[in-house]
């Protein structure tokens, strides 16, 4: 009942990247490693055990019944007896150290692979899906407890019992095991064969399988434009096509398994037979004894049963080694926006300069800022406007080292943000993002998201600050509330409340704000405005900014357009220029007559 | 509670094994076949040991039986594994089509509240429990057989070995039992772990802009720290459980061995008994091994798949809310066609929370109405009334004359079109997209539709135009785009009422004239709501209608609702905010979004 794995051609591993997971996976597995040698050692004496039984009954048959000397009948029980009794507490214990070993190992690769990632810069989280990241954190380190739980155990266990099995056939009579191998290798080429077969045809499966739930969740998903077009029965005759299509590749990885298994039961008893007749005829001419015989049958088990767990094994360990292989080039992978080694500490206040930033994303074609110096003093508010695109909310991002720069550094304070401790840089530097994102946990534990160290009084101070206290003090729970247990019933607007209140809470000289586009109704909106100017109060501020009236309440605005910083000065100033910024602020004003 | 919830998912399984029992039948009678076969091994083994070998007599005889018997025993194992899968991927395959069939027609409150992740569970992780469950049942069954023969011969031939020997193996099968049951909720909670770990995953992954904004790496570090120590602990009590029974498992038909030994081996001292029947009643205890284990692992399997099958039941016996009356009307074919009216309309989501109280409206036939509101006002509600996505508390909603709920569901659904707020593309070629209504549609007409959509010009641009595989495995297209595609969609499906449900997503504000150009054609002539989020569609309808609280608030052009309500104006200046907001919604994004904008700048010079 093993259950099916696969790997296709693209992730084999070649040798030296083999050689790369094994020396890596010793290295995670050293904590372990008293687990490891326990296990290794309950695995060989439980093997031992495994093959004692057929040669105790052996024994009793040669010595005990052949001579019809009973106390050796008496003795090859007691040990049979004895050797049960310590496979019995062996195997327990091998169960146990093997799973202690390999859980504490998947521990530490959760553990690392995660911290990681989050050392990663933004630029990281652009590049790579964030459906992939969260699969090798999850799929991928699943897959192989499997493997650990009892995988690894029986993979050894399979290749010792063969290896040990066959030395004790040997010494027993070599003539009656050359007979059965000539059987072993049907087994052996059957097994390898199968294994290529089914692993080509469990990839099919497995591709069946995607396109099937895809075309599922598809209609899930669409199921109101399915509705409201009438066109359910048209789905479902499409999705008949890719159902039936999964049925078809269900049923041809069974006819591959069928030729197999048919296979290995005629084995099983041909070589029963085989042993019979040959060792009988081998008995007649007094080279063996009936006794011999009689082990043959029985060891043949211990023969066939191996050779195929291990060809079905094969697979499992190589997928898990494709898995490891991708964990650890994630491990491996220096974070590029990362704490300098001597790390210097910001000063409480500062003037944030852009010296001459020029900022390309990875894989883009064009810049998304060139040659761009700005300067923002204490306590000054600078609104970025410009077109979608044109490189407003690149900059805002290079100003709190979110990403570095391509060229050109950004100082705080005269020191360069590269050169900061990353503790008092988000300290002095926060990010408000647009959409108020909520982890899971309480209100509270999403403000202090924020500030671990923070007290709740802390808290509590953070959201009266913003003015919004009442507000979810008056929920139930008031904010011991479960974000995610209310759900959507946050509104967006609360959402924002607990993402300005983070900030209130850090207390920042800098506040970049990615002003928010999210619809908010009129009541909300008004608390979320009046929660902002709080916060905003006494900060740099640099906002991206998307209304007219934020504009407004900026002292200098910055005009980005095309990757290039195009104006620069108060609203006034860029009025009487009549360049871009005049013709922005015009269509600002005009798409609006109709009200105030 | 619904009350006529199912409680047990078993006469599912009973209908769908009926339809099915040819083939469990026939994967029977292969698999007793095979039993039989397997059967007279040990004892044909034992007449070659003690006649053949000891006897010095027929050995080759004997051996070549052997030698036959392995034939039919290879033979029908792969027989019975054959139909043994074949049927249960049918039961599932089936099932899968009936879930699947059922889910299209169940009412869209349903689908309001059921997270799609569960609907996909269901017709999977649920229907492979059920498959593996079925899969045993002819497997078990040959296995039963193959018990009871074994028991049978071994007690006709030597009774009390027989009894002392096959002692412990009904407690095989107990154990394996017991085992089955206590190791599936340490997995189940293994699982739960695992989820936990990945939801901390999940929210680090999407919410990173605010981890990295706050150098929030510890807590989210702390939290996954936690969960992974509660996946090893719970690993290790399901290991825990593992090596109290699995080793267990192996040491029973071990005492079984031994006890033959024993007394089988006195006995052959005696002389009551010979070395080949010795060596049989080995076999046979070997023999019993995995069938003993395999019945224990059935209980289980049908423990765990009638918890799946009590889950599929739930969904299939869902009955859907809105479905075809027993005696449907029909709509008017002549004179002015599209009327449209809603008579006191009283609904909520929740039933005690209305959204519409004492809704009124109506539209004359080829009239436009722009229906306007604050968030919540209840405006979007109106068209999922229309269409019979849901049903009305109170009130009624008629097309010409005729209550919807009095319709078959497809005749009102071809009368009513929408073009919804978020825009669904199928993963399917533009083409297929647009005669999505009309899958017969020649190229002709959905060309047509394209054109007056405005969709053609762009479409052709695509690198296969037509055949373009859009959706969210292909081509990806632009908020405007996507749009327009839809209103195609509704221009072939030709209905006599329209509804537009204008999108607030990100369109390009200098590509949304072409969308309001696509929405003025589309109108011509037609029954038209307009739910309204930018003031820009407004201007498209002959008239506006207010929408607050749930009711109709006021009503006329929109010049009259700018001078006589202020509540118009209040509404109207929230509009125009959101509208700009939106169209710098996609400035926020990562470098994806630079690049598409990108894209967008460069459409933009190029026209």
């Amino acid at each position: 009942m093993w259950a099916a794995s696969a790997i296709s051609d693209e992730d084999r591993l070649d040798r030296s990247e083999t050689n790369r997971v094994l020396r890596r996976s010793v290295e995670f597995a050293e904590p372990y490693k008293r687990w490891i040698y326990l296990a290794i050692g309950f695995v060989t004496v439980s093997t031992i055990c495994t093959v004692a039984g057929p040669l105790l009954v052996k024994f009793a048959y040669d010595q005990g019944l052949a001579k019809e000397n009973a106390s050796a009948l008496n003795t090859a029980i007691v040990a049979y007896l004895v050797v049960v009794a310590v496979n019995y507490v062996v195997g327990r214990q091998q169960y146990l150290a093997i799973n202690n070993a390999g859980e504490g190992f998947l521990r530490d690769l959760r553990v690392r692979v995660f911290d990681r990632l989050q050392a990663q810069s933004m630029a990281f989280y652009d590049r790579n899906k964030a459906g992939v990241l969260v699969a090798r954190m999850t799929a991928d380190i699943e897959s192989m407890s499997e493997l650990i739980q009892w995988g690894l155990l029986q993979f050894v266990q399979a290749g010792l019992l063969l290896v040990i099995t066959l030395v004790v056939l040997a010494v027993i009579s070599w003539e009656l095991t050359l007979v059965v191998l000539v059987v072993l290798p049907i087994i052996i080429v059957a097994s390898v064969r199968f294994q290529r077969q089914s692993n080509k045809a469990y990839l099919d499966v497995r591709e069946k399988v995607g396109q099937n739930l895809s075309s599922l969740q598809e209609s899930i998903a669409g199921v109101r434009v399915i509705q409201a077009y009438d066109r359910q029965d048209e789905q479902i005759r499409r999705f008949h096509v890719t159902n039936r299509a999964l049925y078809g590749s269900h049923l041809h990885s069974v006819r591959i398994s069928v030729w197999y298994f048919g296979l290995v039961e005629w084995v099983g008893v041909f070589a029963i037979a085989l042993i019979v007749g040959v060792g009988g005829w081998l008995s007649h001419q007094g080279s063996i004894t009936v006794g011999t015989v009689a082990a043959f049958v029985l060891l043949l088990a211990n023969l066939f049963e191996p050779v195929q767990q291990l060809s079905q094994l094969y697979n499992t360990v190589q997928s898990a080694a494709a898995s490891l292989h991708k964990l650890y080039a994630l491990i491996d992978a220096e974070p590029d926006v990362a704490e300098h080694p001597k790390p210097v500490v910001l000063p409480a206040r500062g003037t944030l300069t852009a010296h001459d930033l020029t900022f390309r994303y990875d894989g883009a074609e064009r810049s998304a800022l060139t040659h761009v110096s700005i300067s923002v003093a204490p306590g000054e508010r600078l609104a970025l406007v410009g077109p979608t695109g044109a490189g407003k909310s690149t900059l805002a991002k290079l100003l709190s080292r979110l990403y570095d720069p391509t060229e050109g550094y950004v100082t705080f304070g005269d020191i360069d943000l590269r050169l900061a401790s990353m503790a008092s840089l988000r300290e002095r530097v926060v990010v408000v993002p647009q959409e108020g994102f909520l982890f899971g946990g309480t209100i509270r534990d999403n403000i202090r998201v924020a500030r671990p160290g923070a007290s709740d009084d802390e808290v509590a101070q953070a959201l009266d600050r913003i003015g919004a206290l009442e507000r979810f003090e008056e929920f139930a729970d008031g904010l011991e509330t479960e974000v995610r247990e209310r759900g959507s019933r946050l509104s967006a607007g609360e959402r924002q409340l607990i993402s300005l209140a983070r900030a209130a809470l850090v207390d920042p000289a800098v506040l970049v704000l990615d002003e928010a586009t999210s619809n908010l109704d009129p009541g909300t909106e008004v608390v979320v405005e009046r929660a902002l100017e709080h916060l905003m109060t006494g900060r740099t501020v640099i906002v991206v900014a998307h209304r007219l009236s934020t504009v407004r309440r900026a002292d200098r605005i910055a005009v980005v357009d095309h990757a290039k910083l195009v104006e620069l000065g108060t609203h006034d100033e860029l009025v009487a220029l009549g360049g871009r910024y005049a013709a922005l602020a015009d269509a600002w004003a005009r798409s609006q007559p109709n009200v105030g | 509670m619904d009350p006529a919830r199912p409680t047990s998912g078993w006469p599912l399984l009973r209908r769908v094994l009926h339809e099915q029992r040819r083939g469990l039948i026939a994967g029977m009678v292969v698999g007793l076949l095979w039993s039989a076969g397997k059967v007279t091994v040990p004892r044909l083994t034992r007449l070659a040991v003690d006649k053949g070998v000891i006897g010095r007599d027929l050995l080759w005889f004997w051996s070549g039986l052997i030698a036959a018997v392995a034939v039919i025993a290879g033979v029908f194992s792969g027989w019975r594994r054959w139909i043994a899968f074949r049927e249960s991927r049918l039961t599932e395959t089936r099932l899968r089509e009936q879930l699947f069939a059922h889910i299209m027609k169940l009412h869209v409150g349903y689908h309001d509240h059921t997270q799609t992740g569960q609907l996909m569970s269901r017709a999977s992780s649920d229907l492979q429990q059920i498959q593996g469950f079925v899969v045993m049942i002819p497997i078990t069954a040959s296995n039963l057989a193959m018990v009871i023969a074994v028991v049978v011969v071994l007690f006709t031939s030597q009774p009390l070995l027989a009894l002392i020997a096959l002692a412990p193996l009904p407690v095989v099968n107990l154990l394996a039992q017991r085992f089955s049951r206590s190791i599936h909720p340490a997995v189940l909670a293994v699982q739960a772990e695992q989820a936990q770990l990945a939801t901390v995953v999940e929210e680090s992954v999407s919410g990173i802009r605010v981890i990295k904004g706050f150098g929030a790496e510890g807590v989210q570090a702390a939290k996954l720290r936690v969960e992974a120590d509660d996946i090893r602990r719970e690993s290790l009590e399901s290991a825990r459980i593992r090596s109290t029974f699995l080793p267990a498992l192996d040491l029973l038909p071990n005492i079984g061995m031994i006890a033959v030994l024993a007394i089988g081996g006195h006995r052959v001292l005696n002389g009551d008994m010979t070395r080949g029947q010795m060596l049989e009643f080995m076999q046979y205890i070997a023999l019993l091994i995995f069938p003993l284990r395999n019945l224990g692992m059935t209980v289980a399997f049908g423990q765990r798949a009638a918890a799946a099958l009590l889950r599929v039941n739930e969904v299939l016996s869902t009955v859907p809310e809105v479905a075809d009356p027993p005696k449907p009307h029909q709509l008017p074919q002549d004179g002015a066609l599209g009327a449209v009216r809603f008579r006191h309309v009283t609904f909520g989501y929740d039933p005690a929370v209305p959204v519409l109280r004492g809704f009124d409206l109506t539209i004359a036939p080829g009239e436009s109405v722009a229906l306007v509101g604050g968030t919540g006002s209840g405006k979007s509600t109106v068209a999922r009334l229309l269409t019979r996505f849901y049903d009305v508390q109170d009130g009624m909603v008629k097309i010409d004359g005729v209550d919807v709920r009095d319709l078959r569901l497809t005749d009102l659904r071809h009368a009513v079109g929408i073009v919804f707020e978020d825009t669904f593309l199928f993963n399917d070629s533009v083409f297929g997209n647009i005669a999505f209504a009309r899958p017969d549609a020649d190229p002709a007409e959905v060309e047509r539709a394209a054109r007056l959509a405005g969709a053609h010009d762009f479409v052709m641009r695509l690198p296969e135009g037509y055949a373009t595989v859009i959706g969210e495995r292909g081509f990806s297209l632009s908020g405007g785009q996507r749009q327009r595609i839809a209103i195609a969609r509704a221009i072939l499906a030709d209905p006599r009422v329209l509804v537009l449900d204008d999108a607030t997503s990100a369109v390009d504000p200098s590509k949304e004239h072409e969308i309001r150009d696509a929405m003025a054609t589309v109108m011509q002539g037609r029954t038209t709501i307009v739910i309204a989020h930018r003031p820009g569609t407004i201007a498209l309808a002959d008239k506006v209608v207010l929408v607050d609280d749930g009711r109709v608030a006021a009503s006329g052009t929109h010049d009259e609702l700018l001078e006589t309500s202020e509540r118009y104006r209040e509404v109207l200046a929230a509009l125009t905010e959101e509208e700009r907001e939106a169209a710098e919604t996609a400035d926020a994004g990562g470098a994806g979004d630079q690049v598409a904008s990108d894209q967008v700048a460069s459409d933009q010079v190029g026209s």
